[in-house]
């Protein structure tokens, strides 16, 4: 695959209730992101907005965001996935040779609205969202439950997961205040109220408005840009059945399927020892741990032993350090970049080379999509 | 055989939750401290306007974000009570069956300013009096509350034009 490089970004500090308007807090990302380029909007050629209909609270969300974004009289476009997504998009319209320079961003507000209940509208209308005991919370629990019976893990891995995601937070600037935990202990975690046994209130990251932006380019554009991009030299998509029931929830077939056609394209053979960093975006704690696992970082049902020793998952405090739907997987992403440039200050993982960043969508992550970064100008 | 230990006594315990969305509920964020000068120049009777300092724009009503620079225009201009139409159309109401004629919605371009907004012009006014370029000027509401509904409706006024016109054809 053709290198592109990731010449810029911004991360809105997210907040449960931000002091702004959608179309602040966007315009804030995007120009935020071109001065970290040090950029002219007249510089984009293309725009890809992540945003959601429901999420927005009005049809065609992204026509309401055309100034703000960066679109005024320029081919745009929308994904109603997650902010990865939209990041492939970019990717390939610049690998399609036919733009110079991609702005993506993604951005939602859940203090506008219930999030939870809003999910269950993904979910199948005459079966599955009749029942009103399938949403967001108990597909958490039994896809928890499945993991820990299929590898005879118990909660307390699961939790120690969550509790160095928190203490990551803490030493992110750019987490969630409500999440930035220092001293939260394995039993804190254990004893916090069950949202859907045995997944506990604080496995499950709150959602947070926020809003992230991030500018693409060719590799030629990219060096003239700055002596500093991130390259993007693999990435790999894979849809799942929607059926719960269709599936083996302890593992996860499409981010398997996915990171193999990432792995592939940036000629990564040992993922084990060649990435240094994942910044996965998990639902729940257990979540993450399936994926990472099923991306190779380490062997089933042992996800647990990546807090230790292998490639640092989730330096930055992962979902739980920002949940802003529509926006996570594009805020993995540059969190991942972060790490490759050097910036991720208070967190940095010294020397890191090379890393992953995932997004998803759908219940018990049915959709997934993997990047390989790579730094060095 | 002793029970695993990821069973625990509280494995019944599950959440129901019902999937709702509705408009009705949907919080819709605005920031009002970037209009306040607005809403506070209109309840003095002022008309102001939100000059973008890059491409000199004025937008009347004020648009936060100047999408030509991406930059947050923050120069506020005073602009008269004058306008003109830019386009109009008449709106047919079915349902209200006092109204004998259809209401005029008219697009304004304020004087000075470089946008236009949609409004109304009074009730007894023919429709098919209005033209485009024809001058208006706003018409304030009875108790103004530092609202958009400040400015009541647009009337027409004397347009020299005509009389220009008229002298040019006699010529």
């Amino acid at each position: 695959m053709e290198k592109v490089g990731i010449v810029g970004y911004y991360q809105l500090k997210p907040e449960l209730d931000i002091m702004m308007s959608p179309y602040e807090a966007i315009f804030t990302a995007v120009r935020g992101a071109l001065d970290s380029a040090g950029l002219k909007r007249k510089d984009i050629t293309t725009v890809v907005t992540c945003t959601n209909d429901y999420y927005d609270g009005k049809t065609i969300s992204n026509c309401f965001k055309v100034e703000a974004g960066g679109a005024y009289m320029k081919d745009e476009t929308k994904v109603e996935l997650d902010g990865a997504h939209a990041a492939a998009y970019g990717l390939y319209r610049i690998l399609s040779g036919n733009h110079k320079l991609a702005m993506i961003y993604g951005f939602s507000t859940p203090s506008c609205y219930f999030y939870e209940p809003v999910r269950i509208l993904e979910l199948d209308p005459t079966f599955d969202r009749t029942m009103s005991v399938i949403n967001p919370y108990t597909t958490g629990g039994m896809q928890m439950r499945a993991y820990m019976k299929a590898f005879g893990v118990n909660e307390e891995d699961i939790a120690k997961v969550a509790v160095q995601n928190y203490k990551n937070c803490s030493k992110n600037s750019l987490a969630l205040p409500e999440a930035k935990k220092p001293d939260i202990s394995v039993q804190d975690v254990l004893d916090s109220e069950i949202l859907s046994s045995p997944l506990r209130r604080l496995m499950y990251p709150i959602p947070c408005d926020g809003a992230t932006a991030m500018i693409l380019a060719p590799e030629r554009q990219s060096l003239k840009i700055t002596d500093n991009p991130v390259w993007i030299t693999g990435m790999g998509q894979c849809q799942e059945t929607y059926y719960l029931g269709d599936r083996d929830l302890s593992i996860s077939v499409s981010m398997e399927k996915a990171a193999e056609k990432a792995y592939k394209r940036a000629g990564i053979n040992d993922p084990k020892s060649e990435i240094d960093v994942a910044e996965i975006f998990g639902h729940t704690s257990c979540e993450e741990l399936i994926l990472a696992e099923a991306a190779h970082l380490s062997e089933k049902g042992k996800g647990a032993i990546l807090l230790d020793s292998g490639p640092a998952l989730n330096p930055s405090g992962g979902a739980m350090s920002a949940f802003t739907p529509c926006a996570s997987g594009l805020t993995r992403l540059v969190e991942a970049a972060k790490q490759l440039r050097g910036e991720a200050d208070g967190y940095q993982i010294s020397g890191a080379k090379k890393a992953i960043a995932s997004g998803q969508v759908g219940f018990c992550a049915q959709n997934n999509i993997v990047f390989v970064l790579e730094g060095g100008g | 055989m002793p029970l695993p230990a990821y069973i625990k006594k509280d494995y019944k315990r599950t959440r129901t939750l019902h999937g709702n969305w509705y408009l009705m509920n949907y919080k819709y964020k605005f920031n009002l401290s970037r209009t306040k000068v607005f809403l506070k120049g209109l309840k003095e009777g002022h008309i102001l306007g939100l000059k973008c300092r890059s491409c000199n724009t004025v937008s009347f009503p004020p648009r936060l974000i100047c999408g030509r620079c991406l930059v947050m225009p923050d120069q506020w201009v005073r602009l008269p009570e004058t306008g003109t139409i830019a386009t109009g159309s008449a709106s047919y109401d079915t349902n209200d069956k006092n109204r004998e004629r259809p209401l005029p919605v008219i697009a304004v371009r304020q004087d000075g300013a470089d946008t236009v907004w949609l409004h109304n012009m009074p009730k007894d006014i023919d429709f098919h009096s209005i033209y485009i370029g024809m001058p208006v000027k706003a018409v304030w509401a009875k108790e103004r509350t530092g609202s958009w509904f400040d400015i009541d409706h647009y009337d027409a006024i004397e347009d020299p034009a005509i009389e220009l016109n008229k002298k040019e054809q006699e010529k």
